[in-house]
């Protein structure tokens, strides 16, 4: 390890670091522009130089560029160093346009800083100023170029770290631009990074754009909830809206970036633009009333049901974008009211599908983004990353710049930012594919060293996978991994079959017992549904199985807690159906969704800028989010008020937690629990285990320790193909669409994909239809129009159809559907 | 004037040496021995590391120990990359090479090829040369159906096969780094080492690049031995024959073949026909336009890369700009600014900022706006751009270095008189 001397102060740090960070490392910052942690040294800006005094170098040299090294004695504040530095800042100021006080990175800004820091205060560059045009570059990011300082952190960071290339470099000299070939929207789903990584104003934030001052923002760490892999990121508020989301560094999760969809997806929180499409106050049968109103209201009607008809005709409805705490009391509330459920899941599929994921992760296995970026072999299994956990494929594409083999089996056509084998195996296939893969990558003395459970797995694994469209030959890809050494398998819930998860996890155990250090990520399908499945037993119920109760009078009350059938459940007829014969239907909930207007009584509940809350991402990572402001109706746009008022207009909402506690009418809760790491410790045991009944919970895992995977025979898979003519459809996500709370976000309605049913080209040939043609899909419950989309690149006699808002989906009577070739028809 | 040809050996007043011409005066004959013959590569190296040949294109570096350079167990396939990429103002001597004896330089890329067991070879030219491109597409393809070229040339089981690639047309793009990344399709922006090209050049490959005439070089050297190499040149350091482009004040500019170490004053006098009637010689750019002005105090230097370099300046090149009494430096300097600015990738700051600055400064020093703080700002930027990330804005302040040293009076008359003294006007 290398001791070098820095300002007079002594470091040794590892070998192979920067002279930059050693001094980062002794709190020294040295001014820089263009390096950055995630995307290297590249010695661009000249802004970091610093004397070398003694050692292997010496003179002015650049910090990000050179290794310490044994004997280096290094002077920051060096006469020519600094002068150096303030030549530098010059330069870069001769044609920066000095606009920062109408410059949304004010205050923010790292040119701001360094060039006040280095004491430049005067132009005396006599010549005039460069300009250039700016672009449209979609609705998120805007584009001004002049305040450019050619640190080419945008370019890099958006062409070598996220994998698009329509933003770069154009021109040379100092007209050098930053922009692309033509105007448009950028084609990146994380092109919001660019805004937090330049080092400038010239991307800024078009949602908070001339909206509010820096200084004058409410900050506070939170979490995004859009999807299971829980990036960090930091709230900013004002006046009770929240303003921009950034991104807040976590190596173990999102690293230094966001996905568009975490980050501009926020809206939701101010009720859209005109702060009128959130619920804000309490009501009964649709007139608003009072908060204490509503909370007598629904504790008496509950009491009342329950005592006519016995407690379980009580049924509590939670959600996977429940926080841990809303979810432990709605655990507890059940058990000790007698209520029905909690019940986390529509699709009972789904259910089992995330619970044996969970139950076979364990800490050995788990791993984190983190971890996938250093995996030299990453098999992603049933799941479309860009479009159910963006974040995920940028963590992929970092192993693939590392040259990691990466194979997507996945029947949709996938597309995602980096090189990868796609072979499009039909559902019921996937696991015949990854079995066959790990099968041919074990040697025979290594299955000679298995035990016997391990020994039957693996001898049961199908030996071969033909797969003729794609033309990848497995076995070669087995001889990769074979000499892989950190393969990761990736693997979907939605669109596998209900044994895939546990069968990834036994193959990720197989390719440890065979001596590698084999990871396993699951996707799962919401913020929270590693918490649910925590929270579940074998006889908990999905919403599917509890409609027929509801069918047949026997459950008269729901409460809905932050869940809304109507966004995920299909055949809607019957769910309208079945909500009208509830005798009571209370709704606690922040978004404007469909159950909620149909609320008997309604409560207003936070949102996750709104309180303390925590979260349980999908590999068991318990993350804390502050609250960042008190809640209310926003009052940007307008004046602030001059009126004095004892209350918050649109304040009423609580935690959903706290509301469930109140209508509960559990007095004794106070007694027996006292805080609230206490209840969730008491409704999580594995909590306590491992010793966060402390509250808040700001970090750890709660994933047991070597819980005893024990492997499962594989079963043999279902003979190829359906005889009927006909397609097999399945529902996908999409990225900005699919989800609660985002899609409800009116800043991403504008960036909703276009509707598109896909088909492989070959079967679209087959029926007369072509890319780009409008058709017309009967479902049981009536047609949907959309554009199809074909694709080779996917498995054939399969149709997907995006559950994205704006689709009516819910005319198909269940989860899939079988569709005759002349139910499809071009209009 | 008994000049020793031989680069220029087949040079014909208009028009382009054929393969048989070439082969008649000895040419392919290394080829023939060498590769033909299976000698080890290594012996090629050997020769052409005792030969003392450097590299041509300005910076001198042995052209056998860039070879070596490429570790023994490297990857394959390896590149060589020939620049004729000429853009340094003042350099045409590739191109008149290219249109003297095109199979010297062929056989010469496939002897150095062999040197380190290359598999390929780009002939990397600036799209300005477009007839020199097209001879060499023409010529390439006569080399091949002769056999010396392609698979398994003359039999021995060595592959070689060349393409042409012609170039984006940038000043950086002739820079060897930035040259690799043009060749792969990226920004041509520098790249510092290390990894030198020589370990992780092309695709990650071992990639040699070397200059046109240092090329044309090696089947000479390989044919006549190394001694008779060292022996063509005048000083005891030097070696071989070097192609000098004189342009400026005198009587007949052109490129010539001249001995190393030939004296300043003698090619001038001597080989190009003298200064101009009522000239005298002030200054020169004695290897293109970034290095510095040499005085008529240094009249007598022997152009070697070791003479030059004792007196603070650079063989660069080899293209001789020479300027008389009549000529303003200040505005001859600011010219060679305004190219150097304009063609700065824009990559680092002192380049892409520096530059421009200082040409705005001495474009108001020629036009009569100038103020002394300005020699001040100037001799310090000077300085600075030495930090920057390539070796572009450190060339490209030589002129404003030694302009203000060694003509520091004039630029202050320019300022004193606000105007230029010679009448000269510094366009925009």
């Amino acid at each position: 390890m290398p001791r070098l001397v820095i300002d007079d102060l002594e470091i040794e740090v590892p070998k192979g670091t920067k002279v930059i960070d050693a001094a980062e490392r002794l709190g020294i910052m040295i001014p820089r522009f263009c390096y950055h942690e995630a995307l290297g040294a590249v010695g661009a800006c000249r802004m970091c130089a610093v004397k070398f005094i003694e050692g292997p170098l010496k003179g002015v040299q650049m910090s990000c560029m050179i290794d310490a090294q044994d004997g280096m004695v290094v002077s920051t504040t060096d006469q020519e160093a600094v002068d150096f530095r303030k030549r530098v800042i010059e330069w870069l100021m001769i044609n920066h346009p000095h606009d920062c006080p109408v410059c949304d990175e004010g205050g923010q800004c790292l040119l701001q800083d360094e060039t006040v820091s280095s004491g430049h205060g005067r132009r005396r560059y006599p010549g005039r100023k460069r300009t250039y045009r700016n672009q449209y570059l979609g609705p998120f990011i805007a584009h001004e170029m002049n305040r450019c300082i050619h640190c080419y952190r945008c370019s890099r960071y958006y062409q070598e770290f996220s994998g698009y290339r329509d933003l770069g470099p154009l021109q040379i000299g100092n007209r050098v631009y930053f922009g692309r070939f033509k105007e448009g929207r950028l084609e990146s789903p994380f092109s919001g990074n660019l805004v937090d990584i330049c080092p400038t104003g010239v991307y800024t934030d078009i949602p908070a754009r001339f909206k509010v001052r820096r200084w004058d923002l409410q900050r506070a760490p939170s979490v995004c909830i859009n999807c299971p892999l829980g990036c960090n990121t930091i709230g900013n508020s004002h006046y009770r809206a929240v303003m921009r989301v950034e991104a807040r560094m976590n190596p173990y999760v999102n690293g230094y970036f966001l996905c568009d969809e975490g980050r501009f997806g926020f809206s939701y929180t101010n009720g859209g633009a005109d702060h009128a499409q959130r619920p804000w106050n309490s009501r009964i049968s649709g007139a608003d009333v009072t908060v204490e109103a509503a909370l007598a209201e629904s504790a008496s009607k509950i009491a009342e049901i329950s005592a006519i008809y016995g407690p379980g005709a009580v049924v509590a409805l939670g959600s996977t974008r429940n926080s841990l705490e809303t979810q432990s009391m709605l655990s507890r509330l059940c058990r000790r009211k007698g209520w029905q459920g909690p019940v986390w899941f529509n699709d009972p599929a789904i259910y089992r599908k995330v619970r044996s994921g969970v139950e076979r992760l364990d800490s050995g296995i788990a791993v984190s983004m983190r971890e996938i970026e250093f995996a030299d072999f990453v098999i992603v299994a049933g799941a479309d990353l860009l479009n159910e956990a963006p974040m995920a494929a940028m963590a992929i594409r970092q192993a693939s710049r590392k040259n990691a083999t990466i194979i997507v089996v996945d029947p949709r056509p996938i597309s995602l930012p980096f090189e990868f084998r796609h072979i499009p195996a039909a559902p019921a296939q996937i696991e015949r594919c990854l079995g066959s893969l790990v099968k041919g990558s074990i040697s025979k003395d290594e299955l000679k060293g298995f035990d016997s459970s391990a020994k039957g797995f693996c001898k049961a694994l199908p030996a071969k996978f033909e797969e003729k469209e794609s033309g990848i030959s497995i076995s070669e890809l087995s001889g990769q991994l074979m000499s892989a050494k950190r393969p990761v398998i990736v693997c979907g819930t939605g669109i596998v079959c209900e044994s895939t998860p546990a069968f990834a996890a036994d193959c990720a155990q197989l390719l440890r017992e065979s001596g590698k250090k084999a990871g396993l990520f699951y996707i799962l399908p919401g913020a929270s549904s590693f918490s649910s499945a925590l929270l579940s037993g074998p006889e908990t119920k999905t919403f599917s199985e509890i409609l027929p109760q509801i069918e047949e009078g026997l459950i008269k009350a729901l409460i809905a807690t932050e869940s809304d059938p109507f966004w995920d459940f299909p055949d809607r007829e019957r769910l309208d159906r079945a909500l009208s014969m509830l005798d009571l239907l209370v709704v606690i909930d922040y978004l404007p969704t469909e159950t909620v207007k149909r609320a008997t009584v309604f409560h207003p509940s936070s949102t996750v800028f709104e309180m303390n809350s925590t979260f349980v991402n999908q590999e068991g990572r318990v993350q804390h989010a502050e609250r960042v402001h008190v809640g209310g109706v926003p009052i940007w746009g307008a004046h602030p008020p001059r009126i004095i008022r004892n209350f918050v207009p649109g304040g009423d909402h609580q935690p959903a937690w706290e509301l469930l506690w109140k209508i509960s009418a559990e007095t004794s809760m106070l007694e027996s629990v006292l805080t609230l790491g206490e209840l969730i410790a008491a409704e999580i045991p594995v909590f306590e285990a491992v010793g966060h009944s402390k509250y808040p919970i700001t970090e750890g895992r709660i994933i047991p320790e070597n819980s005893e995977g024990s492997f499962v025979k594989p079963k043999a898979s279902p003979a190829k193909g359906q005889t009927a003519k006909g397609f097999n459809l399945l529902l996908t996500d999409t990225i900005f669409a699919s989800r609660e709370p985002s899609a409800y976000a009116d800043t991403l309605a504008s960036v909703f994909p276009e509707a598109t049913l896909f088909m492989h080209s070959g079967d679209a040939n087959g029926a007369g239809l072509s890319e780009g043609d409008m058709v017309s899909v009967e479902l049981e419950l009536g047609a949907i129009q959309l554009k199809l989309s074909v694709s080779q690149r996917m498995a054939r006699g399969f149709l997907f159809l995006p559950r994205q808002r704006g689709i009516h989906w819910q005319k198909m009577k269940e989860f899939s559907a079988w569709i005759a070739p002349e139910r499809i028809r071009k209009i | 004037m008994a000049q020793p040809l031989v680069l220029f050996k087949n040079r014909h007043p208009n028009r382009v040496a054929t393969l048989d011409e070439y082969r008649q005066s000895g040419g392919y004959a290394a080829l023939e021995r060498f590769i033909g013959g299976k000698i080890d590569p290594g012996e090629v190296v050997r020769l052409i590391d005792e030969s003392g040949l450097r590299g041509r294109g300005g910076a001198g570096f042995p052209a056998g120990k860039k070879w070596e350079a490429v570790p023994k167990n490297a990857p394959f396939p390896r590149y060589l990359v020939a620049n004729a990429d000429e853009m340094e103002p003042g350099t045409f001597k590739d191109r008149i090479l290219l249109h003297t004896d095109p199979h010297c330089v062929i056989e010469g890329m496939i002897l150095a090829g062999y040197a380190f067991s290359a598999t390929k070879g780009f002939f990397f030219i600036r799209p300005s040369y477009d007839s020199s491109a097209a001879i060499m597409e023409r010529e390439l393809e006569i080399a091949r159906q002769s056999g010396f070229l392609g698979k398994s040339i003359l039999g021995s089981g060595y592959s070689f096969d060349i393409v042409v690639h012609r170039s984006g047309g940038r000043y950086i793009c002739g820079e060897a780094t930035a040259l690799l990344n043009a060749i792969m399709g990226k920004r041509p922006n520098p790249i510092k080492p290390p990894p030198y090209p020589t370990e992780k050049g092309l695709w990650d490959r071992p990639t040699v690049v070397n200059n046109v005439e240092t090329l044309a070089c090696v089947p000479h050297i390989l044919r006549n031995g190394p001694q008779w190499f060292k022996d063509l040149s005048l000083t005891s350091k030097g070696a071989g024959t070097k192609l000098f482009c004189v342009s400026g004040k005198v009587n007949s500019p052109g490129a010539e073949e001249l001995p190393m170490g030939t004296p300043l004053r003698e090619i001038i006098e001597k080989h190009f026909g003298g200064m101009l009637p009522g000239s005298e010689f002030k200054a020169c750019l004695p290897g293109g336009a970034s290095t510095r002005f040499l005085t008529s105090e240094h009249y007598d230097v022997p152009m070697d890369f070791d003479d030059l370099k004792a007196i603070g300046n650079r063989l660069g090149t080899a293209a001789i700009m020479i300027f008389d009494q009549k000529t303003c430096l200040v505005a001859t300097t600011h010219n060679l600014m305004k190219f150097f600015a304009r063609e700065s990738c824009g990559w680092c700051t002192p380049c892409r900022e520096g530059l421009p600055y200082m040409r705005e400064l001495l474009w108001l020093i020629e036009n009569g706006e100038g103020k002394e703080e300005y020699i001040d700002t100037l001799r310090s930027m000077c300085k600075q751009v030495w930090n920057s990330y390539c070796a572009l804005a450190p060339g490209a302040a030589e002129p404003v270095a030694s302009l203000l040293e060694f003509f520091e009076d004039e630029v202050r008359e320019h300022i004193r008189l606000k105007g230029c003294p010679f009448n000269a006007k510094a366009g925009n």
